[in-house]
């Protein structure tokens, strides 16, 4: 009742979800191309993967609120702080990343960047397939850019099984569920401030009308708030609505270059 | 006895080149084999590398596959018994080349093929028909690597 409209502004914008779930999908998909010999098409999915990985890069500085590096990269002491806390009892949910989790963020993102920069100029045993830049270095560099190429990917491997643990970690112990989106998270919120307007409600019938003046404040109050963030949430499409054909236009062009 | 004596040394002698070599060899003869395979593998890169310029030469890619095409036959001498994966030294040769030595010699009689074909096709000119014949030969890589060369490095 209170914010009805402020459940349809989402903790990650569209852009966020569509990269990260085609990270899902690409990362085995890649994986599995290079176990079939199938280079051709390994080769292709890492142009998709190198576009998704500069878009999610430009994203981190002209999208959405959680979806900004300012927003969620923190300090060395933000993060201690938010680890001290993580044992302790469970506190509110973080909007956005929280503090650790911004820089596995980084990490994942700054993995997936070296990835498939080496895979550029990587080239198979004896050159026979090699990635679209070879020919800017030597035969020993190619031969180098794979040794890492393989190496990179352990790493990935391993700080996908860390984002993984970290999941399970949150739900089994935190018993907050980061999978499950936002919907869970803006109805804590919600439940939060109906709880304040019901503590309000019942105070004002305890009390006169001094209560009630108190009350009226508060409904006026979340009026406010209602009407600002509709106004947050027009703005955010209308600005979303002529980039959107930018950005649409910027993939059409990607996807003209590299296929 | 004398001659029979010489003939038996001779005859010996042949065996072993025949049947394996020398253990303080054997390091230097995979490490020959290696350079040799380099060598193809750079005249391979170099022309991948052409062809992927804007306006690939086939004179380019013919210098280079008479590289490999020179190369190709020699293969045949690079793998004496005793040089596989139980030799003690770093290789990635798998001991299939000795155990399957008909389909190894198939691999390389194909890879010798293929040379020469790409330094055909590239002598005429025809940059289609050249690209064909570098995919042919990569092929014939593959095929070699498939089975008898161990993955991991």
């Amino acid at each position: 009742m209170v914010d009805a409209r402020a459940a349809r502004v989402r903790l990650w914008d569209w852009p966020v979800r569509i990269v990260h779930w085609s990270f899902v999908a690409l990362v085995p998909g890649l994986w599995l191309t290079f176990r079939a010999g199938n280079m051709n098409l390994h080769e292709r999915l890492g142009f998709v993967m190198l576009g998704l990985v500069l878009f999610r890069i430009y994203w981190g500085f002209v999208g959405s609120s959680t979806a900004r590096f300012a927003s969620f990269v923190k300090g060395p002491v933000s993060v201690a702080t938010y680890i001290r806390g993580l044992f302790g009892k469970a506190g509110e949910p973080v909007v956005g990343h929280n503090a650790l989790g911004g820089w596995s963020v980084v990490v994942l993102l700054s993995l997936l960047a070296i990835q498939v920069g080496l895979g550029l100029f990587a080239q198979d045993t004896d050159g026979i397939v090699s990635g679209p830049l070879t020919h800017y270095v030597s035969y020993d560099a190619a031969d180098t850019a794979r040794d890492w190429h393989e190496l990179v990917f352990n790493i990935l491997l391993v700080f996908i099984g860390l984002h993984l643990a970290a999941i399970l970690f949150y739900a089994v112990v935190k018993r907050d569920n980061l999978v499950a989106d936002d919907r869970r998270r803006q109805a804590v919120r919600r439940a939060g401030r109906r709880a304040q307007l019901r503590a309000a409600v019942a105070s004002a019938r305890r009390g006169g009308d001094q209560c009630r003046r108190r009350l009226l404040d508060r409904d006026r109050r979340a009026a406010v708030v209602r009407h600002c963030v509709g106004e947050r949430y027009a703005a955010f499409r209308a600005a979303s609505l002529p980039s959107l054909s930018i950005h649409s236009t910027a993939a059409a062009a990607w996807i003209a270059v590299v296929s | 006895m004398v001659r029979m004596g010489k003939l038996g040394l001779g005859l010996s002698l042949a065996a072993l080149a025949a049947t394996g070599v020398m253990a303080a060899t054997v390091g230097q003869v995979i490490d020959a084999r290696q350079k040799g395979y380099k060598e193809i593998g750079k005249s391979m890169k170099a022309i991948a590398d052409e062809l992927k310029n804007s306006a690939p030469s086939t004179a380019v890619i013919n210098a280079n596959a008479k590289v490999i095409a020179n190369l190709a036959p020699k293969v045949a001498g690079w793998f004496p018994k005793g040089t596989g994966p139980q030799a003690g030294v770093k290789t990635h040769a798998k001991a299939e080349i000795w155990q399957k030595p008909a389909d190894f010699k198939k691999d390389q009689a194909d890879l010798v093929v293929a040379a020469r074909q790409l330094v055909t096709v590239s002598a005429t000119g025809n940059l289609d028909a050249t690209k064909a014949a570098v995919g042919g030969l990569g092929k014939t890589c593959k095929a070699c690597h498939d089975s008898f060369r161990a993955k991991d490095d």
